[in-house]
């Protein structure tokens, strides 16, 4: 065990087969096989894919399926508990999608029916809930975010950021992963069975799970996250590496993490959606780590089905309640043993003394993720502690309507008028034509800023880790996707557009075209994305002296765009773009540093105040800083405009402020762009008079303070070297 | 099927968005996926909807799509066997 103990204080979960741990835990013992013909959207096919819904109760259309299944699970981890967490880390690739699928298909044009599009809306929803006035990080790396949500959360506890943490995954079953994975044939018409050697691929589903992490001993933990290791093939968009070497990477991580070896694991709970390909993979992977020989193991999807984000939540609830219970799970749908996999699952539910589990989850991407849960060890053995150097920046890179880092640094410090979209042929200017001749807008952005970011470096400073923000995802293939399946009565469907239109695809694709095979996150928390992005770098970098590359980016769609962000709408013209930064820990790395120094809601009280705190005080504002780049959304304007007021006011800063939205434009991941141009003005050590209609200003050697303002209060410090 | 192959060239071009590829480049004997071409597994996958789509052909598994797709002939043989209607 390294660090200190993260207990699990309260766990909550909804799934096809049952809502709340009694109702699992029976299902679990009488190995229930939740699957059946029903989902919550039309289905005007002839043969009905077989799916794991959930029986929702009451009809409540203010909030979107997803969003109702994360506040149950949510509310029932809570349940008991006498304080809001500190913070919320969700793993979800649906968000509202259902919702807006129907009204897309009616032609609704009214912004408000899209109103919790958004992924990050889920978090948002239970912080409002359970009155949580700290961070939501909300998580998309397609089928782990369950999973990798909990790996932030462990680190955000572990380095003492947060003393409790609401974390978990949830999503609904929706038209675009039902048709999506249907054209990708990767569903087996008769129900999963994993494992199997008939098995022909996964049925989806919904649920959540949420668990409440803590550092916090208490005599009723009996259950602890032992450790959690994430990695990425960087191999290929939707076919896991074939001998399961991310597999491996990740179980070997979360061993290692946990301070444990492959011996200690009792029972593993495989992520074995049931298509031919994860299955060998992973179970390649599970026999070199364990060459002695294999501790019993199953995949619950036969009996659950694949519910994507909610999977990694939903099965580090059940690998809990195995160790409570003293059992292992059934392989639900199991009947003949395929000799490529040499496996044999457990068959039936039985009581076993189980101590310690290992969950996996591997999503689109190569995003893999293994977690290891435990029984509670009785005393914390450290304490948090928050130990890293500072993140220096080596390599960075913009995009906006104005062009690529030079141009937009020369027209926003020299003065030159914001011009229309940038075209796709400049964006993509570099790339070859055959990397991108399945991209849309969105991933060529991604791939411009990584190519561009990581310009000219050599191979050691290259990024093992990748952490991207966006706040929408790839707008252009999901509308696409959405378009053609509705035209064609949903016949047929375009595989490729499904590929590309989960949240993580663009950062699948950097990882690929980079190499990079360490953790692979993708954040959506609207305005926040590119700083969530920023967060979960920093949290996962803390004991390593790997590059990361951090990057946000939003596309302007001319559908979506205007309907999803109510920010575009106000904006004066389409805008996109975003911002990549090479970040890098070490004693002998130079260059300028970057650290998250706050990120609260601003529903906290005396946020400004505390905020303020977080920079060093008052005094130390002034002395510190030479330029406040200030981002306020178009439709938080007055808002943000009183908590810049309250800012100034109470930090009694006098020095050049910078407006950068109406500059950069209104698009969720503006801020990426600000924080590379305030890098740029640090190198410079002159702040631009253009910026300030003014004069130029000397920084006197100081540093940048990025601001967000809105619904949530950041703040990101770029000091010089 | 000589008209078949000729047309299913022009449709691969075109829905495959192959860079410096032209309905010339794509030979009816030679390796159709991983090959020169750089056609993979999710061409594949969009080879199979418009196979459905234009010619009412289904080709829903993988085992069936790896003998069909091995080349251009053999995929223009399938659907003149398959095809409820021959496009002539």
């Amino acid at each position: 065990m390294t660090g200190c103990p993260v207990y699990i204080a309260g766990m909550g979960v909804v799934s096809p087969i049952g809502c709340g741990l009694d109702e699992t835990i029976d299902s679990l013992k009488k190995a229930t096989c939740g699957l059946g013909p029903v989902a919550p959207f039309p289905v005007l096919l002839e043969h009905k894919l077989p799916v794991g819904s959930v029986a929702l109760e009451g009809d409540d259309s203010r909030l979107p399926r997803t969003h109702r299944l994360a506040c149950l699970a949510a509310d029932q981890a809570l349940a008991g508990s006498d304080r809001a967490p500190d913070a919320i880390v969700l793993g979800s690739t649906t968000g509202g999608i259902l919702s807006t699928e129907f009204s897309f298909e009616e032609k609704v044009g009214d912004p408000e029916q899209y109103a919790r599009h958004a992924l990050g809306s889920i978090g948002e929803e239970i912080a409002r809930r359970c009155g949580c006035t700290g961070p939501v990080i909300t998580v998309s790396t397609a089928c782990s975010s369950g999973a990798v949500a909990i790996k932030l959360a462990r680190e955000m506890l572990r380095c003492g950021l947060a003393r409790r943490v609401l974390a978990g995954g949830a999503d609904s079953l929706c038209r675009l992963t039902y048709f999506g994975f249907s054209s990708l044939q990767l569903i087996d018409p008769s129900g999963a069975h994993p494992l199997d050697r008939e098995r022909r691929g996964m049925s989806v589903a919904e649920g959540a799970a949420m668990l409440l992490l803590t550092t916090e001993p208490s005599d009723n933990h009996r259950l602890q996250v032992s450790g959690a290791g994430l990695s990425c093939d960087a191999y290929h968009a939707t076919t896991p590496h074939p001998e399961g070497a991310g597999a491996l990477a990740a179980m070997q991580a979360a061993l290692a993490d946990a301070g444990l070896s492959a011996a200690d694991i009792d029972y593993i709970n495989l992520h074995g959606t049931g298509t031919p390909d994860n299955d060998l993979s992973e179970a390649r992977a599970v026999h070199i780590l364990f060459p002695a020989g294999l501790p019993p193991l199953s995949s619950i999807k036969g009996a659950t089905g694949h519910s994507l984000a909610a999977a990694g939540a939903i099965e580090a609830v059940i690998a809990g309640l195995c160790i409570e219970q003293g059992m292992v799970a059934a392989n639900v749908g199991f009947a003949n043993v395929d000799p490529e996999l040499n496996i044999e699952p457990v068959l039936s539910p039985r009581s076993a003394s189980v101590s310690t589990v290992m969950s996996n989850s591997f999503g689109f991407g190569g995003n893999n993720a293994a977690l290891v849960i435990g029984k509670a060890q009785p005393k914390p053995v450290e304490n948090a502690k928050r130990t890293a150097s500072d993140l220096r920046i080596v390599g960075r890179a913009c995009l906006t309507n104005v062009g690529h880092t030079q141009q937009t640094c020369k027209a926003f410090f020299t003065g030159t008028s914001a011009k229309d979209l940038l075209e796709e042929g400049i964006i993509a200017d570099g790339l070859s034509p055959r990397l991108i001749r399945r991209l849309k807008r969105l991933p060529k952005m991604a791939l411009s800023l990584s190519v561009r970011t990581c310009d000219g470096l050599p191979q050691e400073r290259m990024p093992a880790m990748v952490s991207m923000g966006t706040a929408w995802g790839a707008l252009s293939e999901t509308h696409d996707f959405l378009e053609r399946l509705i035209e064609t009565g949903q016949q047929y469907p375009s595989p490729t557009d499904f590929i590309g239109s989960v949240h993580n695809a663009p950062a699948g694709q950097i990882a690929m075209l980079l190499g990079a095979k360490g953790a692979n996150v993708t954040t959506s928390g609207g305005d926040c994305s590119f700083e969530q992005a920023l967060l979960s770098a920093d949290l996962l970098t803390q004991e390593s002296a790997d590059a990361v590359l951090v990057v946000g980016a939003d596309e302007y769609h001319p559908h979506f765009s205007p309907l999803f962000d109510a920010s575009v709408r106000l904006g004066e013209k389409p805008a996109d773009g975003g911002g990549g930064l090479l970040l890098q820990r070490g004693d002998t790395i130079s260059g300028p540093s970057l650290s998250l120094a706050y990120y609260q809601s601003s529903r906290k009280p005396n946020g400004v105040a505390e905020l303020i705190d977080a920079l060093g005080g008052e005094e130390t504002v002034s002395r510190r800083f030479g330029v406040l780049l200030v981002g306020m959304p178009a439709a938080m304007r007055s808002k943000a405009e009183n908590q810049l007021d309250a800012f100034l006011t109470q930090s009694s800063f006098k020095g050049p402020v910078v407006d950068y939205r109406p500059l950069v434009g209104e698009f969720a991941s503006a801020s990426a762009v600000a924080t590379v141009l305030a890098v740029e003005i640090v190198e410079l050590g002159i702040v631009p008079g253009r910026l300030i209609s003014g004069d130029d200003r000397a920084m006197h050697g100081k540093g940048a303070l990025v601001l967000g303002f809105g619904d949530f209060l950041t703040a990101t410090r770029i000091m010089p070297s | 099927m000589e008209k078949l192959i000729e047309e299913l060239k022009v449709k691969i071009v075109e829905i495959l968005n192959l860079p410096n590829v032209t309905p010339a480049d794509v030979k009816a004997d030679e390796q159709l996926v991983g090959g020169e071409l750089g056609i993979d597994s999710i061409d594949v996958l969009e080879m199979v909807i418009m196979i459905e789509k234009d010619y009412g052909v289904a080709i829903n598994n993988k085992e069936l799509g790896a003998k069909v797709f091995a080349t251009l002939e053999t995929l223009a043989a399938y659907i003149e066997e398959k095809a409820p209607e021959l496009p002539n």
